[in-house]
């Protein structure tokens, strides 16, 4: 894999993802050794910028840099969690979907978009006010059941569709079984699909989980990038001057965003090498 | 292409079959989708009523805010029953189901009076709040696909020129960045630190609506972001889709035979990798409708717009079964007609996808 796009998005990943574990004790024992920075209360709120807190201090009274940093990693967690759970599953319900067909297929096709359509916004806005308390891990499972049906549903027309092509009749005609056909025929061409649809995931169980607090009825008290996000646009703290503490987080998810892209785009031409040729030979 | 060129040599027989086929595909295709509606409405009904709470402690407690005295107990209990009869929730969770479809399909989409604008009823509620979402989600969305896909096409095709791959790597970032963050990063420095255009509430606050110009131009400076926040993120994701579609397909054989041909580059690029590429771009569109509707509920939110996403918050202060559920079941019916739509198109675009069961 000497791919430079998913080079770069491996080691951009893997960055932040040392960030995320390593992070708030650095930020600890350099700035702050014998102090909570993390703590409501613990300073003034609503400090400016200075050196002893270098994106100032939130309403609650905490170290913004120390609240950013100690927000990744839940971020990174609820996504990895939840893009798996929904990939995972609405791969196979893809592949049988699919596959098959007639009844079983009609079936599989029903219960996609029956989920599909079932909006999960309101849903999830609906179980975060009822649920006092979340937990990371519920929040990514429920995250993850409610985004499976995308996955299966852009998986389906695309196993569909090779099912149909000429090299697949020759190899049912060969003999091959259809696990052999759809570990063999189907599965290999899809796979850069595949990835590109469990990074999609990720980010979009990130994205919803960021919706969710910024639309005002987040998880109660996660303390991730989204939650810091909404709390800043909340108490203006543009308007106070506190531009790091909006800014910083909202990059911090574009930059993830942005590494699991360019790992998806490598894929992509690893996988599939006719990309390759087309961009070097193609005239 | 060559599903053209042996159609024109079909016999009568072959070409009544096939018609037969299709219909029976759109028969199908809609037996499936109103059994889906009926199917998501309902998980959709007890998800709604499993979840605990009482909507009617909030109800009360509001009444008592309202007034701004306590009222004993068994004056509580008295108007609580009330309630709980005009909201029908005493029956059990069966009839109530029974009661709700009904209700919604015999009685003209009567879905119950709302709790957010006692005693209106939810569906006046929802018909009055909908044009806002619509305008928004659909202008956006067409918007959005049209620039998205002849951008991508156009892209996917140069894709060894400099200006295309910085327009690949301006996608890629605007794509990335969640619709919010862009509806955020508008209101907060086009509409509050630099003040060119108004970024919160559907038109100036002074007037009132009607068919005047001063009416009318305001609401559109007010549409102008939500539809932008809206526009740029997903018009990226059609761009960089539609070139990775274009790319793939310009590596496919019969395109080199094209060229091989001698047909000129535009014959190419129109009918052979535009169209091809074309298909699963369609398909893409049904695909964001649901994720969009989703974004457009928050940028309604965001941007203070009477919209059905910011009914749904109101509702869920209150525990507005009836309404909730309404906005729901406007969600599910728009996906789920949007999807019909796309399915039925798509056998015309690819005959590779046809029904032979």
């Amino acid at each position: 894999m000497r791919n430079p796009s998913i080079i770069i998005g491996l080691i951009m990943l893997a960055l932040i993802v040392l960030l995320a574990m390593a992070g708030p004790a650095v930020v600890q024992q350099l700035l702050f050794p014998g102090e909570r920075p993390g703590m409501r209360g613990s300073y003034r709120p609503y400090q400016l910028d200075s050196p002893q807190h270098p994106i100032g201090t939130d309403g609650d009274g905490r170290d913004g840099l120390m609240v950013f940093i100690s927000s990744i990693g839940p971020s990174l967690q609820i996504g990895l969690i939840a893009g798996a759970t929904s990939t995972s599953l609405g791969v196979v319900i893809g592949f049988l979907a699919g596959y098959a067909r007639g009844r079983l297929d009609t079936l599989a096709r029903i219960l996609i978009d029956m989920v599909l359509v079932i909006p999960t916004l309101p849903l999830l806005l609906m179980l975060a006010a009822y649920i006092e308390r979340w937990d990371l891990y519920k929040l990514s499972l429920i995250l993850g059941i409610f985004g499976w049906s995308f996955v299966a549903r852009v998986i389906r027309p695309q196993v569909q569709s090779l099912r149909e092509r000429s090299y697949v009749d020759l190899a049912v005609l060969s003999g091959e079984n259809p696990l052999e056909i759809i570990f063999l025929e189907l599965l290999p061409p899809l796979l850069p699909y595949i990835g590109y649809v469990f990074s999609l995931s990720i980010v979009g169980s990130m994205l919803a989980e960021a919706g969710l607090q910024i639309i005002g009825l987040g998880a109660g008290g996660l303390p991730t990038l989204g939650f810091m996000i909404a709390k800043g646009f909340r108490e203006s703290v543009i308007a106070i001057g506190l531009i790091g503490q909006m800014l910083l987080p909202a990059g911090a998810l574009i930059y993830v965003f942005l590494a699991l892209n360019l790992i998806n785009t490598g894929l992509d031409e690893v996988f599939n090498p006719r990309l390759k040729t087309t961009i070097e030979g193609g005239d | 292409m060559t599903a053209d060129s042996s159609s024109v040599a079909l016999t009568n027989e072959q070409q009544t079959a096939e018609r037969r086929e299709v219909f029976q595909y759109v028969l199908r295709r809609f037996g499936v989708y109103l059994f889906t509606l009926w199917a998501a409405i309902t998980v959709a009904f007890f998800i709604f009523r499993l979840v605990p709470g009482d909507p009617m402690n909030i109800l009360l407690g509001n009444i008592t805010r309202a007034e701004g005295r306590q009222r004993d107990a068994a004056e509580q209990e008295v108007i609580i029953a009330r309630y709980r009869k005009i909201f029908g929730v005493d029956d059990p969770l069966p009839l109530q189901y029974v009661n709700y479809l009904r209700k919604a399909i015999l009685g003209g989409l009567d879905l119950g009076p709302s709790f957010v604008e006692y005693p209106a009823q939810t569906k006046d509620l929802v018909f009055r709040r909908m044009p806002w979402t619509i305008g928004i989600f659909t202008t956006s969305v067409l918007l959005a696909w049209l620039v998205g896909t002849g951008l991508g096409a156009l892209i996917g095709w140069l894709q060894r020129s400099r200006l295309s791959q910085l327009a690949v790597v301006i996608s890629t970032l605007l794509q990335i960045t969640p619709v919010y963050l862009v509806a955020l990063g508008l209101i907060i420095y086009v509409g509050y630190t630099w003040r060119i255009l108004p970024a919160g509430g559907p038109y100036a606050r002074h007037l009132q609506p009607e068919w005047t110009w001063e009416f009318i131009s305001s609401l559109l400076t007010h549409a102008i972001l939500p539809m932008l926040s809206n526009m740029i993120v997903i018009g990226a994701g059609f761009t960089l889709g539609m070139r990775a579609l274009m790319i793939s397909v310009l590596g496919e054989d019969y395109l080199t035979f094209a060229r091989a041909k001698g047909l000129s580059p535009y014959t190419v690029l129109k009918d052979y990798a535009f169209r091809n590429a074309l298909i699963p771009q369609v398909t893409a569109l049904a695909i964001i409708v649901g994720a969009t509707l989703n974004g457009t509920f928050i940028i309604e939110v965001l941007f203070q717009l009477p919209g059905l996403g910011t009914l749904f918050v109101q509702a869920m202060g209150l525990r507005d079964f009836n309404t909730m559920q309404a906005v729901v079941l406007f969600s599910i019916f728009a996906v789920l007609t949007l999807t019909l739509i796309v399915d039925l198109a798509l056998p015309l675009l690819d005959p590779r996808v046809r029904r032979t069961a």
